[in-house]
């Protein structure tokens, strides 16, 4: 990587705000820091960083967090891609956020070093896929009752390729060892996943909101 | 209580629970050793003259004591249970007294008689709804007690996830994913989190729950760090073959490999799989010496047993160990 990485970091802790920046490898270049909604969408739009790394509960503006900064910053800045950044991964949040636009999610407890790593995946335009939101995407899209999309536009279910990399990667595998056991190279690994994120943005299925509503941990 | 009775002791004077009307006449009857016919018809035969039983029966009511209730026969015996239904019957007191007090209006029609009626009527009302009001008012007073419990537990989640799981989160991010800190502030926090977003409800102990309060345990006592993910509907117990097994493997992942431990179950019509990942040395069936029981007997050797399957090999891309555990639905009965 020959440049470091722009991003913002939005947590209404400052020592975490702190502690994270210290942790942050040289591929990234921490530009600005907020601590609410309302100044979040005012550092996004004017720095415009490549990567915002948003906690998911935030004070502030009207009360929607870490979702509501995607929703009114993200018009103003197109090229900036959204990493939330949890301490819960109850599905109501991590589903909230990535239904808002975020390309990702990891939790708090991650190192330095793995933030960077999401950080440099996001910034490539991939998704970044934990194993828990793994398996929140079998159990929504009902692949693990044995659903399957017949078609890649339907939106309501999952290819056979898709949930074979979503189990694998609910099995705790990276990108690359998951590519190693399908036979596929890392960026077809990188196109399922982000197909799987567009799913579960756009996706009206009804039981991925009454699963969150219903089982609030997941 | 007295084991040898010198003469046949008198029955201490009581009043059964399961009555007909107040239990009066049967605990008159044991306690003098009469037949209990024989003291109703002297209660009637008294009534007539002048209403001496009626009132005798009405002094006895009250002043004698109920027995002790029968503490292994339920709930529903704890209370008094009157065979002739009382509150009907005061119901239909009431009416008739109210229709008296209306047919003979014209003869006695006075202010008293007047309240007499009014007060008749409400006492019928009060026996027809009373009951009814009564368990409706305690519904609501319920439902309110419930209602602000749970909005204060939502608030209390609420200030602990801004602060105390926030820190330990900190504290795990800055003391390193193994050190001993970071692994109790970790356990701290499924703990507390447990506690806070599990609720007053579900206490089932499926395998899943089982198994992540098990990986919990052992993040306090080995450097390994656990990630559970539990997909599909297990109906599988947490006493069975498979979990006993799976809690095998995971101790070996955190004994020998230690580090990010993956568990993933998945739980289908067909069947459950479980996988259990780490990334320490690695691992060979073949070359465990003779005597090291622990994956050949408490594993494999356990699930064949029970009807399923495991396999033990290396996690992928060669790091690593990856136990997989496999349990066919139709065998689960079995087991």
């Amino acid at each position: 990587m020959s440049e470091a990485l722009t991003v913002v970091v939005v947590d209404d802790h400052s020592i975490f705000r702190s502690g994270l920046r210290a942790d942050l490898d040289d591929t990234v270049d921490v530009v600005g820091e907020a601590g609410d909604v309302e100044s979040a969408i005012a550092a996004v739009i004017a720095h415009g960083p490549q990567v915002v790394l948003l906690d998911v509960h935030l004070p502030g503006g009207q009360g929607g967090g870490g979702a509501e900064v995607i929703r009114r910053a993200a018009p103003a800045a197109p090229r900036t891609r959204f990493l939330a950044l949890s301490v819960s991964d109850s599905a109501e949040d991590v589903v909230g956020v990535i239904r808002a636009g975020a390309r990702g999610y990891i939790t708090k407890g991650s190192s330095g070093a793995e933030v960077s790593r999401a950080i440099a995946t996001v910034a490539g335009g991939d998704a970044v896929f934990s194993p828990r939101l793994a398996g929140f995407v079998l159990d929504a899209f009902g692949a693990a009752a044995g659903e399957q999309a017949q078609t890649d536009e339907e939106l309501d279910r999952l290819s056979a390729r898709e949930r074979e990399v979503m189990r694998l990667i609910a099995r705790g595998y990276s990108y690359k060892e998951v590519a190693a056991e399908l036979f596929i190279s890392i960026k077809t690994v990188e196109t399922h996943v982000s197909a799987v994120l567009r799913k579960l943005q756009l996706s009206s299925r009804h039981e991925l909101t009454a699963w969150a509503l219903e089982r609030r941990l997941l | 209580m007295s084991s040898v009775p010198a003469a046949p002791r008198r029955a201490p004077l009581l009043r059964p629970r399961d009555c007909v009307v107040g239990g009066v006449s049967v605990g008159l009857a044991r306690h003098l050793g009469w037949d209990v016919a024989t003291v109703r018809w002297l209660f009637v035969a008294t009534t007539l003259l002048g209403g001496a039983g009626v009132l005798f029966y009405a002094w006895l009511w009250p002043t004698v004591p109920l027995e002790e209730p029968v503490t292994d026969a339920g709930p529903q015996l704890a209370s008094v249970r009157h065979r002739v239904p009382l509150r009907w019957v005061g119901v239909v007191a009431c009416l008739v007294a109210a229709l008296v007090l209306l047919l003979s209006w014209e003869r006695t029609g006075g202010v008293a008689s007047g309240l007499l009626f009014t007060l008749a009527v409400l006492l019928a009302a009060v026996g027809v709804f009373g009951p009814w009001a009564i368990r409706l008012w305690r519904e609501l007073l319920a439902e309110r007690t419930k209602r602000v419990r749970e909005e204060e537990r939502a608030e209390m989640a609420a200030h602990l996830h801004d602060s105390v799981l926030q820190t330990l989160a900190l504290i795990q991010n800055r003391a390193g994913a193994s050190s001993e800190v970071a692994r109790i502030a970790r356990a701290q926090e499924r703990e507390l989190r447990e506690w806070l977003y599990a609720g007053a409800g579900v206490a089932d102990s499926d395998l899943a729950t089982d198994l992540k309060d098990y990986a919990a345990s052992l993040e306090l006592d080995h450097p390994v760090r656990f990630d559970v993910v539990a997909v599909g509907s297990s109906t599988e117990r947490s006493s069975g073959e498979l979990a006993a097994a799976a809690r095998e493997a995971m101790l070996n992942a955190a004994r020998h490999a230690g580090g990010d431990v993956s568990v993933y179950i998945e739980g289908s019509s067909t069947g459950v799989d479980l996988f259990i990942r780490d990334r320490g040395p690695g691992f060979d069936t073949s070359r465990v010496p003779e005597h090291r029981l622990g994956v050949r007997e408490s594993i494999i050797g356990r699930m064949r047993r029970a009807g399923g399957s495991a396999t033990v090999g290396r996690g992928a891309g060669g790091t690593g160990t990856e136990v997989h555990l496999h349990f066919d639905a139709s065998r689960r009965d079995e087991s």
